[in-house]
């Protein structure tokens, strides 16, 4: 875990540029999908609950760089979001296709829901209506967290191949 | 997994979140400002270089959609790139710096009290719920925060934070944004409401007693202070009246195209009137 911070730090700063500064030219629906999350995620289905706790803190530190909300409180609804959903994923049945898919959409929704409570609390929203415009990011998330994890996937395979019993 | 295995799993999750949430509270009261900005400021050349390509990569994408059409105007056109491409590279250079310079020249004769600097937009906030843009000028240009922001079209939003070398701009759009505004024709005043992501600006507290217009233009008020009066924000679309209210409300268009904002101005010898005394009576 401790050589992991490592690669989570410049990958997810690199992330957060990209999300900044490139995506929103691509759009979809003025949104773009939420690249350190989805990361996080994906490192902590292939890694393990602690990885992606910390991958999520660091990509929500480094998003949090770009925003004007204050410092911290993406990193807390990332670091809750995906904690919560891969503690909920070890009851479920491993390497479904369809997992990656639903926890994606159930980690952005738990991410929306304590992110924009935070803004409120630090009135930053004037109102919580805003969320209606929000729930297509959690299907544009569910579709994008595919290439992210089978990538993710194949990279961990190259750098940490199974070892094989006979 | 062993139980010392468990509590350290639990007591990291514990440090992490009391760290977020410390990180929030100073940064929230204002005491992580300096610290921030240096952590900030190397990014600005990193969003400014990405941020241009990304912008000409989008227009790539945005060609014709039409493949017969798209074939005909290849062949046209390969017939009069050699000889145009070098004269056309100087001239799109030349006419970049002249549409930045009309731009600006049109808004300086317009208002010429107000000083601006110009401004390019290098990044879009990361965060789904808040309308922000990113500028590559700071408080080493002379920015501060408070400063209202706008574009050759009209008002963009207002310096939320600045840095030595880049500032953060609250856009109009936000949902916590809140201009007090009024009507070209009928005079009317009210405020001015961003709706978020995808949400309409709409401009409420408007009195039953003025008829609204479709297609009357919106301008800042002036009132409490943060803007100057009578910057274009946009045009009124729809209005929603209904007597059982004491109050009507008005959909605005905005005047400027926030998807595809490039240039900003930012109007730097504007004082912002304090109103921070009236808060505790």
């Amino acid at each position: 875990m401790k050589s992991s911070i490592y690669i989570a730090i410049p990958v997810m700063l690199a992330l957060s540029v990209l999300q900044t500064a490139v995506l929103p030219y691509f759009s979809f629906l003025n949104l773009s999908p939420q690249l350190p999350l989805l990361v996080a995620l994906a490192w902590g289905l292939l890694r393990g609950l602690d990885e992606g706790m910390l991958w999520a803190f660091v990509g929500g530190l480094c998003m949090d760089l770009f925003s004007i909300s204050p410092i911290g409180l993406t990193a807390l609804a990332y670091m809750v979001a995906v904690t919560a959903v891969l503690w909920l994923q070890q009851a479920f049945p491993p390497g479904h296709i369809i997992m990656p898919i639903l926890l994606a959409a159930l980690t952005t929704a738990i991410y929306l829901i304590i992110n924009l409570l935070f803004l409120r609390l630090f009135s930053f929203l004037s109102n919580l209506q805003v969320i209606t415009t929000l729930w297509p990011l959690i299907l544009l998330n569910a579709i994008a967290i595919l290439p992210i994890y089978w990538l993710l996937y194949g990279l961990d395979r190259i750098f940490r191949p199974r070892r094989l019993e006979l | 997994m062993s139980e010392a295995q468990k509590r350290i799993r639990w007591g990291t999750f514990a440090v992490l979140a009391g760290v977020a949430l410390l990180l929030t509270y100073l940064d929230s009261t204002g005491n992580l400002g300096g610290a921030l900005a240096v952590v900030r400021n190397p990014f600005t050349a990193v969003l400014s270089f990405t941020s241009t390509r990304s912008e000409s990569a989008a227009g790539l994408l945005e060609g014709p959609r039409d493949l017969q059409t798209a074939r005909t105007e290849i062949a046209e056109l390969q017939a009069r790139v050699a000889e145009l491409e070098r004269e056309n590279e100087e001239l799109r250079e030349i006419e970049g710096e002249w549409r930045i310079l009309q731009d600006l020249f049109n808004r300086a004769r317009q208002s010429p009290e107000f000083t601006r600097q110009i401004a390019s937009v290098i990044g879009h906030d990361t965060s789904p719920s808040i309308r922000s843009i990113i500028i590559d000028k700071g408080t080493a240009d002379g920015i501060r925060v408070g400063m209202p922001v706008e574009s050759s079209r009209g008002l963009v939003g207002i310096i939320y934070r600045a840095a030595p070398n880049f500032s953060q701009v609250t856009l109009i759009t936000d949902n916590a944004s809140a201009i007090p505004a009024r009507l070209g024709n009928s005079r009317a005043t009210g405020i001015l409401s961003g709706g978020g992501l995808g949400g309409p600006l709409t401009m409420d507290w408007v009195d039953l007693k003025y008829n609204l217009e479709i297609g009357e233009v919106v301008l800042t008020s002036g009132l409490g202070g943060s803007f100057p009066q009578d910057i274009v924000v946009g045009r009124v679309i729809e209005v929603n009246r209904s007597e059982a209210n004491l109050f009507q409300q008005a959909v605005v268009q905005p005047a400027t195209d926030f998807e595809n904002l490039e240039i900003v101005f930012v109007i730097t010898n504007f004082q912002p009137v304090n109103t921070a005394i009236f808060d505790n009576p």
